[in-house]
C-alpha cells in the first residue's frame, strides 16, 4: 500500500528536519531526541512491514518510484538497523549536539528508504546522496583526531564514488534518453543487437555502475576505505555504515545490474561477460576479506575484513542471476543474496553493537580486550559468540542457510569452483571467528570483574541473538520473503 | 506419526537451560536435576532400544519414522526426518547411558562453571542422538556441527593444562573434516538433478556408480577425522588428555562412534559400489590404524593416553569389520563383519567408557595418571585396583566380556577376507600385552611407603558396575545387538 509508505517518508522527513529543533529546549531536549527517533523508526518499521505485506508492485510518485517486496525487505532491513542503532546510542550520545546526531541518523534512514524502492536513476542518485552526505557527518562525530580521518576519508572516497555512479547515469542517458531503470536495460539491450560505437560505451557505463556501486557494497578492490572508515567511526556508527548502509549499495545493485543483465551481456566475447566479472570479484572479495581478518589485532578492523568477505558470499547470488537470468539457479541464488543480506545485516549489526558496548566500557578496540569477556560482560559476549558462529556458517544459525542457498545456486555449472570457493572460505574463516570465542570463555583476561552492561543493549542483544536463531530453526518464512523480493527483480 | 525420537532429541534440548537456570540457584539440586532428566532420556532411548529389538525393521527400512517438511523452496526441499534402525538403536542406548554416567561421575570432579557445564551436557546429548537418528543428509550435518560446540568448550574450559591448544587442535580438526563431508553431500545432491533429495531412504541404492567416487572421499574424510583413523588422528590424544574424565567418557564412548556410525551409515549405504572398489584401501587403513593405535598404546606413561590410543585401536576395528564384509563373497559370513562392526562400537563405548572415568578417579585421589608412579594400587586402593583389571579385561576383549565376542567377529570376517588380513588377531594379543604390563607395573607392584590414598566409595563401584555388567550379559544376550543388526548387515551387504 503505497500510503504507509508515503507516512514513511513524511514521518522519517519530518523528524530529520524538527529533530534539530529539541536542542532549544536545553536541558531535557538532548535526551528526548533520541526516544523521539527510536519511536519513528519503530513507527516506519510497522509502516513499512504493512505495505511489503501487499504482493504486486505499484508505481508511486510517477515512475520515479516503486513500491515491492523488494523495496520493502530492503527498507526493513535498512530501518531495522538504523533503529538499533539509534537504541544503542541512548547511553554514550549525551550531549548538546545530541539532537543534530538523531537528526543525521533520520536523513540516512530517509535516504535508504527511498533507495530501496528507486526505479529511476536519478531517484537513486538522490536518495544515493541524501543517506551518504549525513554518514559522512556521523562518521568523524566523535571529534577526535582518528574519527575526523575516518571521516575525510569516508568522505573523499564516498564523493568519488558518488561522482563515478553520476557519470555511469549520464552514459545511460546519452544512450537510451532515459533515466528510468528498465528504459534504460530495454535500450542496453537494443545496442547489442545492433553492434555500435556505442555498444562499447554502454559496457563502459555497466562497469562504472559495478565500481560505484562496489564502494559502498566493499567489494574488493572497493574496498580500501572500509577498515580505517569502521574503525575511526563511532563504532555505533559503523554499525549502521556495515550492517545498513552497504545493504543500500547492494539494492541500488540489484535494482539497475542485474536489471541490466537481464537482457544483456557485456560484450560478445566469451571471456567479458557480466558473470564472469562479478564472479572473478566475488572470489577476490571473500579471500581478500577473510585472509586479511584472519591478521587484524583491533575487532573494528577484524568486523571491517569479515564484512568485506560476506559481501564476497553475497556476490555469488549475482553470479548466479548474470549467468542464467530467469533460470531456477537464478531464483535461487538472487534469493540466497536477499537473504544473506537480511542475515548479515541481523549478525553484523550484533557484532558490531557487543564490540561497541565493550569499546565504550573498556576503553579498548584492541582483542586483548576480549580475553576473559565471558566472565565480564556475559550478555555481550554471549551475543558476540552467536554472531560470530552464525557469520562463519555454523549450523543451525541463521547464516548457514543463506551461505547453503549461495553455493547451492552456482554448484551445478559453469562455476562450481565458486561454490567451492566459498565453501573453503567459511572453513577458513572459522579460524578468526573461533580464536575470538576463544578468547572471550577459554583464555583468562586481566580481570574478572563484572562489567556494567546497560539495559538497552541487553534489550537489543536479545531480540538479535533471539533472530539468528529463530531464523537458523525456522528459516521457512524468511525465505519466503526473500524469494518474493527476488521475483520482483525478474520485472 | 510416532514422536519418541523427536521427544529423545528435544528433552535434552529444552533440559539446557532449565538445569543452567536451576544450578545458578541451587547447586547440589541441579546436579541431581540433571541426574534425574538424564535417566529420563535414557528410559526413552532403551524403549527405542526395545522397540527396535522386538520388531526389527526390514532391511533397508525405519522404525518410529518421522517426517515434516522443514524448507521448501522451488526445487529445493528439505525434511526433518528421524528414524532408528539395528545400527542406530544400540548407539542410542548407550549414548544416554554414558551421558547419565557421565554426569554422575561429574559431581565430584567439575568445580567451577557447573551451571554452563552441565547444560552443555545435555546439548551435546541432543546433538548426538540427531546425529544417530537423521535420515536427511542436512540435518545429519547439522546436528553433527552442533556436536562440536559443547566439545569445544569441554576441553578448553574444564580441560588440563595445555586446553586451549587441545581444544582449537579439535576443533580446526573435526570443521575441516565436516566441511569437507558437506561438499560431498551438495555434489550428491546436484548430481541427483533433476529428481534431487537429502533423504537418506531416497538415495540409498539409488546414486549412479559415476555419482558416488568424490563423495565417498569427501565422506571418509569427514568421518575418518572423527573415528578416527590415522593419519588423521592426532587431534584425539591431545583432546583426551587435557579433556575432564567424565568427558573423555563421552569423547571416546559417543563422539567417535559418528566416524563409524557415518561409515556405515553413509559412506557404505549411499556409496556401495565405490565403497566396495576401493575396500581393500580402507582396509589397510583400517588394519594399519589397529596396529598404529595398539603399537602406540605400548609406549605411553600416561595412562590416559594409553587408553586413547587403545580407542584408535579399537575404532579400527570398526572400520575393518565393516569393509571387510564388503569383499566377502559368502554373504552370511559378510554380515558377521558388519554385526560386528555394530557391536564392537556398543562395547568399545562402554569398556573405554569406564577406562577414562577410572583414570580421573585415580588421578583425582592419586594425583598423578603417570603409569611409572602409581605403585601398588592392589594394596593401597583395592577397590579401584579390582575394577581397574576387570575394567582392562573388558577392553582387551577378554571373555566374559562382550568385547571378546565382537572382536572375534569382526577377526573371523577379516581372515575371511584374504588370509593376509588374518594378521589382525595380532592386535588383540598386543592389546592385552600392554594392558597387562600396566596392570603389572600399578596394581600388583609394590606400594611406596608413607602413601594413603582414598579409595573409591560403594556408589562409584555400584557406578562402574553399570559399565560392566552390560558387557557380561551381552556375551549371553549378544542377540540384544545382532538381531536389529542382521537386517541392517543385509541392507548394506545387499547393496553391493
Amino acid at each position: 500500500m503505497v500510503e504507509y509508505l508515503t507516512a514513511t517518508v513524511v514521518l522519517l522527513g519530518a523528524s530529520a528536519l524538527f529533530l534539530p529543533l529539541l536542542q532549544l529546549l536545553r536541558s531535557r531536549g538532548a535526551n528526548i531526541s533520541g526516544y523521539v527517533l527510536a519511536l519513528v523508526l519503530a513507527a516506519a518499521l510497522i509502516l513499512i512491514g504493512l505495505s511489503t505485506l501487499s504482493p504486486s508492485p505499484v508505481s508511486w510518485a510517477g515512475t520515479l518510484l516503486i513500491s515491492d517486496q523488494l523495496g520493502g525487505v530492503f527498507a526493513l532491513v535498512t530501518v531495522g538497523v538504523t533503529l538499533a542503532v539509534t537504541v544503542a546510542s541512548f547511553d554514550f550520545q549525551k550531549g548538546a549536539s545530541n539532537p543534530v546526531y538523531y537528526s543525521l541518523l533520520a536523513f540516512t534512514a530517509l535516504g535508504m528508504v527511498l533507495l530501496a524502492y528507486s526505479q529511476d536513476l536519478l531517484m537513486l542518485f538522490v536518495s544515493w546522496e541524501l543517506m551518504s552526505l549525513p554518514t559522512y557527518v556521523l562518521a568523524g562525530f566523535d571529534k577526535k583526531v582518528r574519527s575526523n580521518e575516518a571521516s575525510v576519508k569516508y568522505a573523499v572516497i564516498g564523493a568519488m564514488s558518488s561522482a563515478v555512479i553520476l557519470y555511469a547515469i549520464s552514459l545511460a542517458y546519452g544512450l537510451t534518453g532515459s533515466t528510468q531503470i528498465s528504459v534504460v536495460a530495454q535500450g542496453f539491450a537494443r545496442l547489442l543487437s545492433t553492434p555500435s560505437p556505442s555498444t562499447a560505451l554502454a559496457s563502459v557505463a555497466v562497469l562504472l555502475f559495478v565500481a560505484g556501486f562496489g564502494f559502498k557494497m566493499s567489494i574488493v578492490p572497493f574496498h580500501m576505505w572500509i577498515p580505517d572508515a569502521y574503525e575511526g567511526a563511532p563504532t555505533t556508527i559503523s554499525t549502521l555504515l556495515a550492517a545498513a548502509t552497504k545493504k543500500a549499495g547492494f539494492i541500488a545493485a540489484i535494482r539497475v545490474l542485474l536489471a541490466i543483465t537481464t537482457l544483456y551481456t557485456l560484450t560478445k566475447s566469451p571471456f567479458f561477460t557480466l558473470a564472469n566479472v562479478f564472479a572473478v570479484l566475488a572470489l577476490l572479495t571473500m579471500t581478500v576479506g577473510n585472509i586479511s581478518a584472519l591478521t587484524q589485532k583491533s575487532m573494528t578492523r577484524l568486523l571491517a575484513y569479515s564484512s568485506i568477505a560476506q559481501a564476497g558470499y553475497m556476490l555469488i547470488g549475482f553470479v548466479a542471476f548474470a549467468n542464467a537470468p530467469a533460470s531456477a539457479a537464478a531464483s535461487l541464488g538472487l534469493t540466497g543474496t536477499i537473504f544473506h543480506v537480511i542475515n548479515h545485516a541481523i549478525m553484523k549489526g550484533a557484532a558490531f553493537l557487543a564490540a561497541a558496548l565493550v569499546l565504550f566500557q573498556l576503553r579498548r578496540a584492541d582483542l586483548g580486550a576480549y580475553s576473559g569477556l565471558g566472565r565480564r560482560m556475559p550478555i555481550t559476549a554471549f551475543t558476540l559468540a552467536v554472531a560470530f558462529l552464525g557469520l562463519a556458517g555454523v549450523p543451525p544459525l541463521s547464516g548457514f542457510w543463506s551461505k547453503l542457498l549461495l553455493f547451492l545456486s552456482v554448484a551445478y555449472g559453469p562455476f562450481a569452483w565458486l561454490a567451492l570457493a566459498g565453501i573453503l572460505n567459511s572453513a577458513f574463516s572459522l579460524g578468526y571467528y573461533a580464536w575470538i570465542v576463544k578468547r572471550m570463555y577459554i583464555d583468562e583476561g586481566e580481570s574478572t570483574e563484572r562489567v556494567k552492561e546497560p539495559i538497552w543493549y541487553v534489550v537489543i542483544f536479545a531480540i538479535l541473538v533471539g533472530l539468528i536463531i529463530g531464523i537458523g530453526l525456522f528459516p521457512q518464512e524468511v525465505i519466503n520473503l526473500a524469494s518474493a523480493a527476488a521475483a520482483n527483480a525478474f520485472g | 506419526m510416532s514422536f519418541v525420537l523427536s521427544l529423545l532429541i528435544v528433552l535434552p534440548l529444552l533440559a539446557a537451560p532449565l538445569v543452567y537456570a536451576v544450578i545458578k540457584v541451587n547447586k547440589r539440586m541441579g546436579v541431581y536435576a540433571s541426574l534425574a532428566i538424564s535417566a529420563v532420556v535414557f528410559a526413552v532411548a532403551a524403549y527405542v532400544f526395545w522397540q527396535v529389538y522386538a520388531t526389527p525393521p526390514a532391511p533397508g527400512q525405519y522404525l518410529l519414522q518421522e517426517k515434516y517438511s522443514w524448507i521448501s523452496f522451488s526445487n529445493f526441499g528439505l525434511n526433518i526426518f528421524f528414524g532408528a534402525d539395528g545400527l542406530s538403536s544400540p548407539l542410542l542406548f548407550v549414548s544416554a547411558l554414558l551421558t547419565v554416567l557421565a554426569i554422575f561421575g561429574s559431581r565430584k570432579l567439575i568445580e567451577h562453571h557447573e551451571a554452563e557445564y552441565y547444560a552443555l551436557i545435555f546439548l551435546f546429548e541432543g546433538a548426538i542422538i540427531g546425529v544417530f537418528t537423521s535420515l536427511n543428509l542436512i540435518l545429519f550435518y547439522i546436528f553433527w556441527e552442533v556436536v562440536l560446540i559443547p566439545m569445544f568448550f569441554f576441553i578448553g574450559v574444564w580441560g588440563g593444562p595445555r586446553r586451549k591448544y587441545a581444544a582449537l587442535k579439535f576443533i580446526i580438526f573435526t570443521y575441516a573434516g565436516s566441511t569437507i563431508m558437506l561438499l560431498g553431500f551438495l555434489y550428491v545432491y546436484l548430481g541427483m538433478m533433476p529428481t534431487p533429495s537429502f533423504d537418506i531412504p531416497d538415495l540409498a541404492g539409488k546414486i549412479p556408480a559415476a555419482l558416488q567416487y568424490l563423495p565417498l572421499l569427501a565422506s571418509f574424510i569427514g568421518f575418518a577425522v572423527k573415528l578416527p583413523l590415522v593419519p588423521f588422528h592426532t587431534w584425539l590424544p591431545d583432546a583426551h588428555v587435557e579433556a575432564p574424565s567424565p568427558i573423555s567418557v563421552l569423547l571416546a564412548g559417543v563422539l567417535l562412534k559418528m566416524g563409524g556410525y557415518g561409515f556405515l551409515r553413509i559412506s557404505i549405504g549411499l556409496f556401495p559400489t565405490a565403497s566396495t572398489q576401493y575396500a581393500w584401501v580402507i582396509l589397510a587403513l583400517g588394519l594399519f590404524s589397529m596396529f598404529y593405535g595398539a603399537a602406540a598404546a605400548v609406549l605411553q606413561k600416561d595412562l590416559k593416553k594409553m587408553i586413547a590410543f587403545t580407542s584408535i585401536n579399537h575404532m579400527g576395528f570398526v572400520l575393518f569389520g565393516a569393509y571387510a564384509s564388503l569383499v566377502i563373497a559368502n554373504p552370511t559370513v559378510a554380515y558377521l563383519g558388519i554385526q560386528g562392526a555394530i557391536f564392537q562400537m556398543f562395547t568399545h563405548a562402554l569398556a573405554v567408557g569406564s577406562l577414562f572415568m577410572l583414570s580421573g578417579y585415580i588421578q583425582h585421589q592419586a594425583g598423578t595418571r603417570e603409569i611409572p608412579l602409581l605403585k601398588g594400587l592392589g594394596t593401597t586402593m583395592p577397590r579401584t585396583a579390582v575394577i581397574l583389571v576387570l575394567a582392562s579385561a573388558a577392553a582387551m576383549g577378554l571373555p566374559p566380556f562382550s568385547s571378546f565376542l565382537a572382536e572375534f567377529m569382526v577377526i573371523v570376517a577379516g581372515i575371511s577376507a584374504s588370509a593376509y588380513t588374518a594378521i589382525s588377531v595380532l592386535v588383540p594379543v598386543i592389546t592385552a600385552g600392554y594392558f597387562l604390563w600396566m596392570i603389572k607395573r600399578t596394581v600388583l607392584s609394590q606400594a611406596e611407603g608413607g602413601q594413603e590414598f582414598h579409595d573409591m566409595g560403594w556408589s562409584d563401584v555400584a557406578a562402574f558396575a553399570v559399565y560392566l555388567i552390560p558387557l557380561v550379559v551381552l556375551i549371553i544376550a549378544s542377540y540384544l545387538i545382532l538381531t536389529p543388526a542382521l537386517p541392517v548387515a543385509q541392507f548394506l551387504k545387499g547393496l553391493t
